[in-house]
């Protein structure tokens, strides 16, 4: 018996590794470009997003609305349903992440691939019909799992913001080693990609994704294998595609090198054991066979096609655990009566909307030029977690900017025009007067009004009698709030000078996304007079 | 004997150096220039004409440090930074006076990113071969000002380290100071917590305009805010008063600057501080001014 592996696989192993850094580089360019670059108008930076179809589909049904973008997700559930799951082995930048850390793991020996027949396979269609039972009541969590959203959230809130740590403190070293041009000319450069490095759940987001990048300690692929509900979705679409594995009965020697090496646990040997959806086509299978015998010729129809063996049992628990999770995840009070700090990105949806649309991308969050936007932990109740809010003392909303609602892949922040946006109220400021520098102490300070960014200025400074800690009396000049020409941007709580505990802060009262959230009845606002 | 005609020697020496100004120059330049006309680099050109050219201010070999208004995240025709036009055209100057380098430099309000390409000054300034350099937050160092009242602050340390000096200020309102002209730009030199120095701005505007001690001050009052500042918004805020003031008293520029918005420089307790702390002249009739429109 011939033993040589196949030259024609280890090529087309070759493309597929070709192709999956290119797609990753794909993705990290366009996540670095999704920043303030100059223009008004940003790019589709976030058209990844639009081939998930299932972000589509949960985005669909628990929206009940039809998003056009999402058309693109077509082209993978046709590739799919034709090829089988080349996104996954070919396209999906978590994939490789995945695979990359899965060969790290393996060529250091932390990881020993084996054989194995467990039966967590599974999970993910478990997961993925918790998800969307959960979307039929409106419930969207496709966002916490769905590996676009997760790779996305996790690289715009942990991963980079780390990495500009280290640049930062990389460039301290450089100062005092006295290198200070070269780092001069690299602080130029990194200021240019403007990367946000303070978020609130920066170390769990960090934690969260190094454990899934863990989890290759264990299987290759583990994400991939056990957990991603994408890839469950495209295992059921790819049942019938055209792509077939056959193994050379004549070549085989049972040596079981490709189970014990498959990525995805598709069992190639025997043939008819072969798990067609589980194949994210990495030919590591075909390219390692000593023989040469696995092939996967066009449109080979095999006599029996093997698919993970779903219990139906399981199938009606994972559905109705998922109906009964909704009333709990409905249980919270941010629901019944608006949040204070739920201050949410200027085209926002009405709450309810925007839950059902947010996928907790972070992509907000990245393009965000003053790191305003942060993942939200209780403010809009359990549906919202990792949501984009605006915390005014990290960063304000900048005035005429309007990045986060064009980059938003799903429509939860509508896609407003930069004039359009400087109209939108996202909060109301409001003076503590017990903290204020004029109003407690009598000393001049007009911070906020000098940073409002509203013509005419939304904060008005007007004379004050103040009673002094000494006395005396002086009347300094102290702000007042317009309620009708606030918007809630927070630039005054993120210049205040009182540091700790600004004493002017923003809250989510007057937005414009919510009927209720409001100081004054309609009609009276119209009544009164906007003074300039 | 040699230490007597030592001493005399010096004695001479000194006597010729401290009449060389007089006896060397050959022409009496005026204090003030204030330009009007309808092209802000050609009234930038002028005035620093007018004060006897650029080889003036600048050597042949200096670094030559420009510190527009590049405060916020507007656009030219809002009148909230410094016309790029001017500031290109003083780039260019510095060139011509024979500055090996010439950087633009200013720490801003909103994201320095967005203030920089907005106001066009960025690419302005680039075209004209200056270095524009983003705040630097490693670059900040305490400094000692040595001022009346501001005895140290965080300065960006590329104001430390270059020859010369030019200050090119827009004219604007200002909440507090009335109005933000030369000598409030000098926070944008700063780092640190400055929205404090709000708490005395006065005194803090004078000691850092002492410490900074610009060659030559330029006032951008092509457009001029005239209301809303130091932001504006509306172009309503805005006036377009075509005019561009330069000088080497940068107390007198300010003086100069407050006539445009109507105001008597000796109703702005800055001024008169500046003034009798011996800085610079804020009586215009005292003030050689020359006038001309282009």
């Amino acid at each position: 018996m011939k033993k040589e592996r196949s030259k024609k696989y280890r090529l087309i192993q070759g493309l597929r590794i070709l192709s999956q850094t290119i797609f990753f580089f794909l993705f990290f360019y366009l996540l670095l470009g999704t920043h303030f670059t100059g223009e008004d108008y940003i790019g589709r930076v976030e058209i990844f997003f639009h081939f998930d179809p299932l972000l589509a589909l949960s985005t669909l049904i628990a929206s009940r609305a039809v998003f056009i973008s999402f058309l693109l997700a077509a082209v993978t559930i046709v590739m799919t349903f034709v090829l089988g799951r080349v996104v996954c082995g070919w396209v999906c930048p978590l994939g490789s992440i995945h695979q990359f850390f899965s060969f790290i793991f393996k060529k250091v020996k932390l990881l020993r691939p084996k054989d194995t027949g467990d039966k967590k396979l599974a999970w993910k269609y478990y997961l993925l019909i918790f998800i969307l039972v959960g979307t039929l009541f409106a419930l969207d969590l496709v966002g916490i799992f769905d590996p676009l959203s997760l790779l996305y959230r996790s690289f715009s809130v942990a991963v980079l913001p780390a990495l500009s740590y280290s640049f930062e403190a990389s460039l301290g070293f450089l100062y005092q080693i006295n290198i200070a041009s070269l780092a001069d000319s690299l602080a130029q450069f990194f200021e240019n990609l403007a990367l946000n490095a303070t978020f609130r759940q920066g170390f769990f987001m960090g934690a969260i994704f190094i454990g899934i990048l863990l989890l290759n300690l264990s299987r290759e692929r583990f994400w991939c294998r056990y957990l991603c509900p994408l890839g469950a979705f495209l295992a059921l679409i790819s049942r019938w595609n055209i792509v077939k594995l056959k193994i050379d009965q004549e070549k085989c020697i049972k040596c079981k090198l490709c189970n014990i090496h498959c990525e995805t646990q598709a069992t190639p040997y025997p043939e008819d054991k072969w798990r067609s959806s589980e194949c994210v086509y990495c030919f590591t299978c075909s390219s390692i066979c000593p023989t040469s015998a696995i092939e996967f010729p066009v449109a080979y129809v095999p006599e029996k096609i093997e698919s993970v063996n779903l219990d139906r049992r399981k199938l009606i628990l994972s559905s109705l655990l998922s109906v009964v999770a909704v009333p709990f995840f409905r249980l919270s009070p941010s629901l019944k009566r608006a949040s204070p700090k739920l201050i949410r990105p200027p085209g926002a949806l009405a709450e309810e909307k925007f839950l059902q649309k947010c996928i907790k991308c972070g992509e907000c969050m990245k393009v965000c030029p003053t790191n305003a936007l942060q993942p939200a932990l209780n403010e809009a109740g359990p549906e919202g977690i990792w949501t984009p809010v605006l915390v005014p003392k990290i960063g304000y909303c900048e005035y005429y900017c309007s990045l986060c609602s064009q980059v938003c892949p799903t429509g939860a922040i509508r896609a407003l025009a930069v004039p359009e946006k400087t109209k939108v109220k996202i909060g109301l400021a409001w003076v503590n007067k017990n903290r204020c520098i004029p109003y407690f102490l009598g000393t001049p300070c007009i911070v906020c009004e000098e940073h409002c960014p509203t013509s005419p200025k939304a904060i008005k400074l007007v004379k004050t009698e103040v009673l002094r800690p000494d006395g005396t009396i002086r009347t300094p000049a102290a702000p007042v709030i317009n309620t009708d020409l606030c918007i809630g941007c927070g630039i005054c709580e993120n210049k205040c000078p009182v540091a700790d505990r600004p004493a002017i802060f923003v809250t989510s009262i007057g937005e414009d996304r919510s009927a209720q959230n409001q100081l004054l009845l309609p009609l009276l606002k119209e009544d009164s007079e906007i003074f300039d | 004997m040699k230490r007597r005609r030592f001493i005399k020697n010096i004695a001479l020496g000194s006597l010729i150096l401290n009449f060389k100004p007089s006896l060397f120059a050959l022409k009496n330049f005026p204090d003030l220039a204030v330009i009007q006309g309808d092209i802000p680099g050609l009234l930038t050109r002028e005035a620093v004409a007018s004060l006897g050219g650029i080889k003036r201010f600048v050597s042949k070999g200096d670094i030559v440090l420009i510190k527009p208004n590049i405060g916020w995240d507007r656009t030219p025709k809002q009148a909230a930074c410094t016309n790029p036009k001017v500031v290109e055209t003083l780039v260019e100057l510095s060139f011509e006076g024979g500055a090996k380098e010439v950087k633009v430099i200013d720490n801003p309000c909103n994201q320095a990113k967005r203030t920089y390409l907005r106001s066009g000054i960025a690419e302005a300034a680039k075209q004209a071969g200056a270095k524009v350099l983003f705040p630097n937050k490693h670059r900040l160092k305490k400094t000692p000002l040595k001022g009346e009242w501001l005895k140290e602050w965080l300065v960006f340390s590329d104001f430390l380290e270059v020859d010369k000096i030019i200050n090119v200020p827009i004219a604007k309102t200002h909440s507090l100071s009335r109005l933000t002209l030369g000598m409030k730009n000098w926070l944008g030199a700063l780092g640190g917590n400055r929205n404090q120095l709000h708490q005395k701005l006065d005194q803090a505007m004078i000691d850092l305009a002492a410490f900074f001690r610009p060659c030559l001050t330029i006032l951008d009052a092509y457009r001029i805010l005239i209301r809303n500042g130091p932001q504006g918004g509306r172009l309503s805020d805005v006036k377009l008063y075509k005019t561009v003031v330069a000088g080497v008293d940068y107390v007198a520029v300010d003086a100069m600057g407050t006539t445009f918005f109507g105001i008597n420089p000796y109703d702005m307790p800055y001024l008169r501080l500046a003034q009798q702390k011996g800085d610079g002249e804020i009586n215009l009739d005292r003030l050689q001014i020359e006038k001309r429109t282009v």
